[in-house]
């Protein structure tokens, strides 16, 4: 069963002329991991959104069609219910902090959710150690670095264990070490826990080894959605929509269509080096 | 020393074993002892008491520094509203006529009953946020019972204090890159100052308004339910305990007030007349 | 998030009228607001009353007097209460007793509230774009100070036994030209800047509470 179906679903912002989504027809099966790429300005955060509820409850606009979490509408329900369902954690690590310390803004969701302190415990225990932030417990969340900043709003947000978490470009802001440990604890996730996880990122050489699932949003509407590997396959398709994909899918998928290669588009660096190798091999064994 | 949002604080203090509602109920009740004192020297005595208590709690003594300007300027004021702004009064041993302004013995008295009333209310204030955390002033807050609607809110104000100064100092930083620099300038160009820094950290927090809520409702956070929501763990409090000492802490403060409150105004005591530094004034001065 | 054109721009009535099926209600938008007004607030008056004190909370430039009287304009209620609470940090910071900021608290209010008022009353343009919106404005910050003022001195310090009664017309004074100097200067500043931005956020408060 889909645990996220978007069903003939647009938005338009009060006071603008377009619709920042329109005709969104999309089913999210439990436990997958979706990315969804697009430019800026496509729809991706309207599409957040719209799947934690803050689009209608806390923007003025006119909604068309239906967004379903568990099979229920969203706009249906209350806050610390959605909160259980689907948790979101933002592209800007400062501004979503709302406690004084790390600890209290982990616990801090879990609170409205209305857990006990016992459980709440519990899943400090499990927590901490899987987002590695029990050292900063005790500190302010302000003086943090970036990355250790976005593991704390993943960790608060996991601790409320919501059965969707949608990440909004969650290493728009980190470099690239703090970006990698970002997703390591994504990883984590995906293996250990078999979350149902929304990534919206541009940052595609981190994404796509962990997605089972690619969704391009391009002028507020669905473009393609499909497994990486064909989705990746639409090179044409993806530039022409300003998706560049990394440069070793590119640099493969060049190789395939001159006919220098006919196995699958590898989709990770490693892949990709393993597969370069192979063909260098080959070539050498045939001079 | 730690710096906090309302000054800096020991690392380590013998104070800390105290439950913050105990700090917090010391301010409150110790603030009203000057009220109930005229005679100075009786307040002096409470500024000692003060400063061994900072002496015991470990406060580094130089932040004081900070505050001499306060003390002095309050001084100052107190001093000019006493002489030059005293009136005329030919019931008052006049000391003295300068350029026509008249110095009397008992507005000198009264100024000196005035700022060594005031002096002990600044060194309390002090030794609270001396010793209070941020953290510490929001577990009084509710472990007195006040409402968690306002609790939170006061907790949000805060963590929004340190959220402003950090952009303060980012805009500032911004305005000296395109050399601005305020030192040394007159009250005209300062003014100019205020007027760069206070646009942009308006604009900067009408933005982080916006996400700071969406980031509150994707906790779970609902308005409506603050102030009916008996189930919240308050998982802060886990942390602090009250002990036998606060309990006993805390009835000595009630018992000193009930204790100052009839010592003045049933057994006449702690009043100006007759007091030591009126005694030693009119020596030095009427003799 | 995707910023397509805006549509015309609103008159002076059109900003505080609720158009007909428009839904408003308390969110969480505005308790952020009141504590984001209160932390600037916190700030720029703690920077004031360091700056030039005249004593005991009473500023001869206080430009946190700006804070009180857009945030009200803007933002309703949620100003108001932030205006009589945030000075209680920032006095206590510059080493101001609790009680007498406590005291200060009325004061503090009604600045915050008149002009508040007196734009939804009289439906003035948070933009002042013509006369009558700066005469609102002028007309109703003074006001403000002017209690302020008298409420000050008079009520706080001198029941507080901390001033003599010859001495208050300085401290009425400085109080009044400390906070209307710096209201017109960073208020004006402040509406013509961002009322424009403000009233188009859902943070905007056309009523007093929503």
């Amino acid at each position: 069963m889909a645990i996220v179906r978007f069903e003939d679903y647009q938005w338009k912002y009060a006071n603008t002329k377009e619709f920042a989504l329109r005709g969104i027809n999309l089913e999210i099966e439990e436990g997958t991991f979706v990315g969804v790429i697009g430019p800026n300005g496509s729809g991706k955060t309207t599409f957040a959104y719209s799947i934690n509820g803050l689009i209608p409850s806390q923007y003025y606009g006119v909604r068309k069609g239906h967004v379903y979490v568990a099979g229920r509408e969203v706009k249906e329900y209350r806050a610390d219910e959605l909160a259980k369902q689907v948790g979101v954690v933002f592209s800007d690590p400062e501004a979503q902090f709302t406690a004084m310390t790390v600890e209290d803004e982990v616990v801090f969701g879990m609170e409205n959710i209305g857990l006990t302190v016992e459980e709440i415990r519990e899943r400090l225990e499990w927590v901490v150690p899987l987002t590695e932030i029990g050292h900063l417990m005790d500190k302010p969340p302000y003086e943090v670095s970036g990355g250790q900043k976005q593991r704390v709003a993943l960790a608060a947000v996991l601790g409320m264990m919501p059965r969707v978490i949608v990440m909004d470009e969650p290493t728009a802001m980190l470099d690239p070490i703090s970006r990698k440990r970002v997703f390591d604890v994504l990883g984590r996730m995906k293996h250990e826990q078999s979350n149902t996880v929304i990534a919206i990122e541009h940052n595609l050489e981190n994404l796509i080894p962990l997605a089972d699932r690619m969704v391009l949003l391009y002028n507020g509407e669905i473009i393609l959605d499909d497994e990486p590997r064909p989705f990746f396959e639409q090179m044409d398709l993806l530039l022409k929509h300003d998706v560049f994909p990394p440069g070793a899918i590119q640099y493969f998928f060049e190789l395939l269509r001159e006919g220098y290669y006919n196995g699958p588009l590898p989709l990770t660096l490693d892949d990709a080096t393993a597969r370069l190798r192979q063909l260098v091999e080959k070539v050498k064994e045939q001079s | 020393m730690n710096k906090t949002i309302l000054g800096y604080v020991p690392e380590e203090s013998p104070i800390y074993n105290t439950h913050p509602a105990t700090r917090i109920l010391f301010l409150l009740i110790v603030s009203l002892f000057p009220m109930f004192i005229s005679a100075p020297e009786w307040n002096l005595l409470l500024v000692v008491l003060i400063l061994i208590l900072m002496r015991y709690s470990r406060i580094d003594f130089s932040i004081l520094k900070l505050y001499v300007p306060v003390a002095v300027s309050m001084g100052s004021i107190i001093l000019l509203s006493y002489t030059v702004f005293a009136g005329n009064h030919p019931e008052f041993h006049e000391l003295a006529r300068v350029l026509g302004i008249r110095i009397y013995y008992e507005r000198i008295l009264d100024a000196i009953t005035v700022y060594f009333r005031i002096l002990p209310m600044i060194f309390i204030m002090i030794y609270f946020l001396s010793t209070s955390r941020e953290r510490d002033i929001i577990v009084a807050m509710r472990s007195l019972r006040i409402p968690y609607a306002v609790t939170y809110l006061v907790a949000m104000a805060l963590r929004a204090v340190g959220m402003v100064i950090e952009d303060f100092s980012i805009v500032r930083q911004a305005e000296q890159a395109r050399g601005f620099d305020p030192v040394g300038k007159s009250i005209f160009y300062k003014m100019r100052k205020f007027v760069m820094y206070i646009i942009p950290l308006f604009a900067l927090a009408l933005r982080r308004a916006d996400e700071f809520a969406n980031a509150l409702i994707a906790r779970g956070y609902s308005f409506t339910g603050l102030l009916s929501n008996p189930k919240r763990a308050d998982y802060v409090l886990t942390h602090y305990q009250a002990h036998y000492w606060d309990y006993l802490i805390s009835f000595v403060l009630i018992v000193m007030l009930v204790a100052l409150v009839v010592m003045r105004y049933g057994l006449g005591m702690l009043s100006l007349e007759g007091s030591l530094t009126e005694q030693l004034l009119r020596a030095w001065l009427l003799n | 998030m995707s910023d397509a054109t805006m549509s015309a721009e609103q008159s002076a009535e059109e900003v505080w009228a609720v158009e007909e099926g428009e839904e408003r209600s308390v969110g969480v938008i505005h308790i952020v607001i009141t504590a984001l007004l209160i932390g600037i607030g916190a700030v720029v008056g703690a920077f004031g009353s360091f700056t030039l004190p005249l004593g005991f909370g009473v500023n001869f430039f206080w430009p946190a007097i700006a804070v009180q009287n857009v945030g009200s304009i803007w933002f309703g209620a949620w100003g108001v209460i932030a205006a009589a609470l945030f000075p209680i940090i920032s006095n206590g910071v510059a080493g101001t007793p609790v009680y007498v900021s406590l005291a200060y608290i009325p004061a503090n209010a009604v600045q915050a509230f008149l002009p508040a008022w007196a734009f939804r009353q009289f439906k003035g343009d948070p933009r002042l774009r013509k006369g009558r919106d700066w005469a609102i404005f002028l007309i109703s910050i003074t006001l403000g100070n002017i209690f302020g003022a008298f409420w000050g001195p008079m009520v706080v310090l001198k029941s507080f036994g901390l001033l003599t009664t010859d001495s208050l017309p300085l401290f009425i004074w400085g109080w009044f030209a400390g906070n209307e100097i710096a209201g017109i200067v960073f208020g004006v500043i402040l509406l013509k800047a961002l009322s424009g931005v403000v009233i188009r956020s859902r943070a905007f408060v056309k009523k007093w509470f929503a």
